[in-house]
């Protein structure tokens, strides 16, 4: 399929954001200024999964270290090449069955940033662990407007029975606060827009005001009310209040903090675009804007849910990706795979090369960025989730070498890269979810 | 949890499926061929010593083991039936072995299940969904514009949206919450309302169309009178003008009539001459909707004509909105008293339940600090309002059951009137509670009449729904609205035709409801609805359901435009019933071809309940080079040669090879990539059969089965929980009761309402938290 060319891109979007604003928008944050900023540029965290795994052999390079080549699916991220470090080895354990049995699309992605295994219930006490950006999220809930963006390119399952008795929450879902409260993502790019940037609002102080009060009140009234419930319903009580908690924080936030400006030239989209193409696009337009105005620093996405059987029909693939991935070794249906995997991946590099393109300091956004891509399947077909397909772009603010394919022996928990990257966001946790440790060797 | 592995049982063998009875088991005992498996299978590894992954099961002996370890039990059962263990290097057993294996042990927590102390089950409080959310505020305030559109999705447990354990409520639903209450209160309450709106025409544009450039429009013999429409939003006092002069013959006035459609306003005699043209007014009184007023000249003759210069309409005078109105009308005397009564009104029917004083008290406080602080009355009414609408009392629903009647039975205490009328309301209607309920709740009256309102609430248009919230999402059809069939292969199904095919299977379910049908008519009926696209897409050519082939005796309307007409089919025919529809078709289908095995398992599934078990995690490839070759049926059947898969899709193919004439998308079809097509197959009792008639024919004789799992699917749907093994006997209960009636839809929804866990909840320190 040919790349489409910017024009497209821009065209499609017709009255959404486009990206001439995003150069336009001048200097948003104190370290954007070239050379002679006093304040560094922090480090940001976003996580893309796909769902289904990969088709393996055009997954893994071959070669070892720097001068590993790019296979098929890795191919369209030439351009920032010398900006990727392709982990092999790792492993999501807890997506595995251990004694629970079918079911491993749910758990992929339930365990991929959690290390936990989640519970197997069809809905009754859900279960799960802290996924990675949460902790993050809660370490620098301070800094910016928004702790975390949890965003997506599917809408949760319209149905139940998501996979071999697993909720649908598990897949469609990569955020956990808490081990019992998944964050659902926002999958309409005119939403991201005002959570980023607010309201339609012309009279936003007297707005949040008003809530501020509506939310004491609330608070005042509903006091007692814990009292008198019990177990779960305490525990959705608490949610409740935690929500107001993070509310009245933002407002607080947003008084002390410098204001966002909705940047010249762009306007709100108006939903979400029919073509899937130009969805995730605007949605990476979005996470970029969203790290150069420092609105965040840590987001997930979730470009399709896990075990999606979303159909390709515009590249030439009409069957449903996961009906594919159960290919039963037919290199026709491995080749559909492959071209859903390199479809993917084309809007990775988008995604990388507009952070690139966007200058902060003396560098690059990308160069303040960890992005990793992956998935907490390998092959689709035979589920297993060792030996991941796990890809880190960005150079952390100096603290990766990047341009590197490393392996790992058999077994190393993915978890183990989880925490060397909150080390680099000055964030340093012994232990989560099945971490034996930290993940040598990414800084060379 | 252990109730998704017991419900496994029954796929074993659910044609030979006989309706279980509180009575001793029959058939294969725990403690000889249960025991016997174990000790062949398993605790080679799991004993005493070993404890290979830290489990033993050797010192399950007795049935009363098996209810010790009740959650051990269920696990191992668990990897059995999934194929995980025995692991892949000891011998697998039979299939005949493991059937008996599950049903020993299944019998004996039948038995348990059936004979335990009643537990009506604990709901976790449950935020309102999406639509719950939608339908809530269109009845409490009377705006219907749908403000949760931008919530997040809802997530889903136990197959429904309304699962209180996995409705969460994220910071970002939060702030949605506020922005909705926000646009609530400003939509239904105006707190500055605008001036009355007015509308000028010129005559020159009024009907009859023409094109001269008159400033004064002459009527007269040729064309007596002058139209326009309007379109009006809100009901009110309106005031139509209309500016003109008159042409007169002896002194006799021109007789002029102003009329809103063929009714007379008011008569004017006009003498006002050319040089001093006069302004004629009519007040009214109009409705919401069109309407269009005419000017018409009654006595025209000769040179005698009449000379209009516009028309004009004004109004309402007053533009508040109803809901405006009827939130805020109140005939206290001052504004201290309005205020309370005003929310007070408002809190309680937003709470679902009496407003408490103190609650009272503290919403009239913040009201009285917004108005101290220089808002209008409204504008501090909106705040109260919108504190009411973020509050967890709205939000969520609480059951506190603070007014429930005193005394307990077996643990547990019947839920008070107004929880029940919420039950009732959100199970039936998906919204809250609405006068009539709230009134016999506050007479205590409402557990008395449980039968009579069950039957007025499902005549209530808001009963739709029942429909579209549980119907579409048992049937799994809300999937449909993602699906997206090849546009090269199925270049005709457009959104347009997934659209339609919803809308039939909508109006079917709805009819089945309404009309009180036997819900067994779900499984084959002699009618469905279709719009004119269906009609083509089915090839059914009219109302009596003549076919392209065939005639019906009496020949039927034709089947025209985009409106739904109810069809009935002649018997024999291949459509009838859901199981033909082609939503249910298209949904358990691939976007590039049919899935025997999803039809087959939707089947198994969705309507007898008895959802076979996921595959095992290892599949072993059949060859690891060899491709699967040859008609869809022959690979499906090199594939039932590999033992592993063979016990469970020889329960589920064949159920798909049934419906093998009907594509990808529903439509019919002789012949699948130039093979014919053929429909026949064999159940693994034996019973074959021949296409989707002989195949109903078989499924509608599992009457119990259909019933039982209606029945265990709607009861989920209406207490917001997952089923527990003490819910077994309330269905027994469901299922006997809707028997005896003919499985008749609305027994079914009667008894299901006045079951032991709709109407009761644990006492608040009884039963302790079950497990075993």
């Amino acid at each position: 399929m040919n790349p489409l060319s910017r024009r497209t891109v821009l065209k499609g979007l017709g009255a959404t954001i486009a990206l001439p604003w995003l150069e336009a928008m001048g200097p948003m944050v104190a370290w954007a200024a070239p050379a002679k900023g006093e304040t560094p540029a922090p480090n940001r965290m976003a996580f893309l999964y796909v769902p289904n795994g990969k088709n393996m052999v055009d997954w893994t390079p071959k070669k070892e270290g720097a001068d590993f080549e790019l296979t098929p699916i890795l191919k369209p991220l030439a351009n920032v090449k010398e900006y990727l470090t392709v982990l092999t080895g790792l492993t999501a354990d807890k997506a595995r069955a251990n004694g629970d049995g079918g079911g491993d699309h749910a758990r992929a992605l339930a365990a991929f940033l959690t290390g936990c295994q989640p519970r197997k219930t069809d809905g009754t006490d859900i279960r799960a662990g802290v996924s990675i950006d949460q902790v993050a999220a809660s370490r620098l809930a301070d800094k910016t407007r928004l702790p975390s963006l949890e965003i997506g390119g599917e809408h949760g399952a319209m149905a139940g029975n998501c996979d071999s008795g697993y909720s649908c929450v598990y897949s469609s879902t990569m955020s956990w606060k808490s081990a019992t409260q998944p964050l659902p993502k926002e999958v309409n790019p005119k939403l991201v827009f005002e959570r980023l940037f607010g309201g339609p609002d012309k009279d936003r102080a007297k707005r949040e005001a008003t809530r501020k009060s509506v939310l004491d009140f609330v608070r005042d009234d509903t006091k007692e009310l814990t009292n008198k419930l019990g177990g779960s319903d305490r525990r959705k009580l608490e949610e409740y209040f935690a929500s107001i908690r993070d509310i009245e924080l933002r407002i607080a936030r947003a008084a002390t903090l410098p204001p966002v400006q909705v940047p010249p030239g762009a306007s709100k989209p108006t939903g979400i675009p029919a073509k899937y193409e130009e969805h995730l696009r605007l949605m990476a337009d979005l996470m970029v804007l969203a790290f150069q105005a420092d609105i965040t620093r840590v987001i997930t996405f979730v470009l399709a849910n896990e075990g999606s059987n979303k159909p390709y029909p515009f590249i030439g693939v009409s069957e449903g990706h996961h009906d594919l991935s159960h290919h039963g070794n037919d290199p026709k249906k491995k080749a559909k795979i492959a071209q859903i995997n390199i479809f993917h991946v084309q809007q990775l590099a988008y995604f990388l090369e507009r952070l690139k393109a966007t200058k902060e300091g003396s560098g690059n956004l990308l160069d303040h960025c960890m992005v990793v891509y992956g998935s907490g399947n390998s092959d689709g077909n035979a589920h297993n989730h060792d030996d991941l397909p796990i890809l880190l772009a960005g150079k952390g603010c100096g603290t990766i070498k990047p341009g590197r394919h490393l392996k790992y022996p058999k077994e190393t928990p993915l978890n183990n890269l989880w925490l060397s990257l909150l080390d680099r966001m000055d964030i340093h946790v012994a232990q989560l979810g099945d971490s034996t440790g930290h993940l040598p060797g990414l800084d060379g | 949890m252990f109730w998704s592995s017991l419900i496994l049982l029954p796929v074993l063998g659910w044609l030979a499926f006989v309706p279980m009875q509180a009575a001793p088991q029959q058939g294969p005992t725990f403690e000889q061929e249960g025991v016997a498996f174990l000790q062949k299978h398993c605790v080679a590894c799991h004993n005493e010593k070993t404890k290979r992954a830290d489990v033993s099961l050797h010192f399950l002996k007795t049935p009363e083991d098996l209810l010790t370890h009740r959650k051990l039990v269920e696990k191992a059962l668990r990897v059995v039936q999934s194929g995980e263990m025995p692991p892949n290097t000891k011998p697998r057993p039979a299939v005949a072995e493991l059937d008996t294996f599950q049903k020993a042990i299944v019998g004996v927590y039948d038995h348990h299940d059936r004979n335990a102390k009643p537990d009506p089950g604990r709901v976790t409080v449950r935020r309102l969904n999406r639509t719950e959310y939608n339908n809530t505020i269109r009845d409490l305030v009377g705006v219907d514009f749908a403000p949760a559109e931008d919530f997040p999705s809802d997530d889903i447990g136990h197959g429904f949206d309304n699962i209180g354990d996995v409705l969460t409520l994220s910071p970002v639903l939060m702030e949605r919450c506020l922005a909705a209450a926000e646009s609530i209160v400003e939509r239904a309450i105006l707190a500055n309302p605008p001036p009355p709106p007015e509308r000028w025409m010129g005559s020159r544009y009024l009907e009859p169309g023409q094109d001269k450039p008159y400033t004064f429009r002459p009527l007269d013999k040729r064309g007596n009178q002058l139209n326009t429409p309007y379109r009006l939003g809100l009901e009110g006092d309106y005031l139509f003008r209309f500016r003109a002069f008159a042409k007169l013959i002896d002194n006799e006035p021109v007789k002029v009539a102003v009329l809103n459609g063929d009714k007379e306003l008011k008569r004017f005699e006009i003498t006002a001459p050319e040089n001093k043209p006069q302004v004629f007014e009519v007040p009214v009184r109009l409705g919401v909707g069109d309407h269009r007023f005419f000017v018409k000249l009654l006595n025209p003759s000769g040179e005698r004509n009449l000379h209009v210069e516009w028309f004009y309409l004004k109004g309402p005078m007053d533009t508040r909105p109803p809901s405006h109105k009827m939130l805020l009308e109140s005939k206290a005397s001052t504004e201290a008293e309005r205020t309370r009564e005003v929310i007070g009104r408002f809190a309680s029917r937003a709470y679902r339940r009496p407003v408490t004083k103190e609650e009272l008290d503290r919403l009239v406080g913040l009201a009285e600090r917004v108005r101290k602080e220089g808002a209008s009355w409204e504008a501090s009414i909106q705040v109260a309002f919108q504190a009411v609408l973020v509050s967890p009392k709205f939000l969520f629903r609480l059951e506190l059951n603070e007014q429930a009647p005193a005394g307990t039975k077996d643990g547990a205490v019947p839920l008070d009137e107004y929880a029940l009328a919420s039950r009732l309301s959100y199970f039936l209607w998906s919204s809250m509670p609405d006068q009539e309920l709230f009134d016999l709740a506050a007479k205590g009256q409402l557990s008395a009449n449980l039968e009579a309102q069950v039957k007025r609430m499902l005549k209530d248009p808001k009963s739709k729904a029942l429909t579209e919230n549980f119907a579409m999402q048992w049937l799994q059809l809300r999937r449909l609205k993602g699906h997206m069939p090849d546009p090269k292969l199925f270049p005709k199904a457009d959104g347009y035709l997934l659209a339609s095919l919803l809308k039939e299977t909508e109006l079917f379910f709805d009819a089945i409801v309404r009309e009180d049908r036997s819900i067994l008519d779900l499984i084959d009926a002699d009618f469905t609805f279709l719009n004119e696209r269906l009609s083509w897409h089915y090839g059914i050519v009219d109302t009596h359901g003549s076919t392209w082939s065939k005639k019906a005796k009496v020949p039927g309307k034709p089947i025209k435009g985009k409106e739904f007409v109810r069809v009935q089919l002649q018997p024999g025919e291949v459509r009838g019933g859901l199981l033909t529809q082609g939503s249910v078709l298209t949904v358990t289908s691939n976007p590039t071809r049919t899935s025997p095995v999803k039809r087959g398992r939707w089947v198994l599934e969705q309507i007898l309940g008895t959802p076979p078990p996921p595959a095992p995690p290892d599949v072993p490839e059949l060859d690891e080079k060899k491709v699967l070759t040859g008609s869809l049926r022959q690979q499906m059947e090199q594939h039932r040669a590999n033992p592993a898969c063979a016990s469970c899709h020889a329960k589920m193919d064949p159920l798909g090879f049934a419906f093998e004439n009907f594509d990808a998308v529903g439509a019919y079809r002789w012949k699948e990539a130039g093979q014919p097509i053929d429909a026949s197959g064999e159940l693994p009792d034996g019973r074959k059969f021949n296409g989707p008639n002989e195949l109903k024919k078989i499924l509608k004789e599992n009457k119990d089965l259909i019933a039982r799992n209606l029945a265990e699917k709607m009861l989920t749907y209406a207490l917001g929980r997952g089923l527990e093994y003490y819910d077994k006997r309330p269905i027994d209960q469901i299922v006997a009761a809707t028997a005896k009636n003919d499985y008749r839809m609305s027994v079914l929804i009667i008894e299901i309402v006045k079951s032991f866990p709709f109407r009761y909840q644990r006492a608040p320190q009884g039963v302790s938290e079950v497990s075993r």
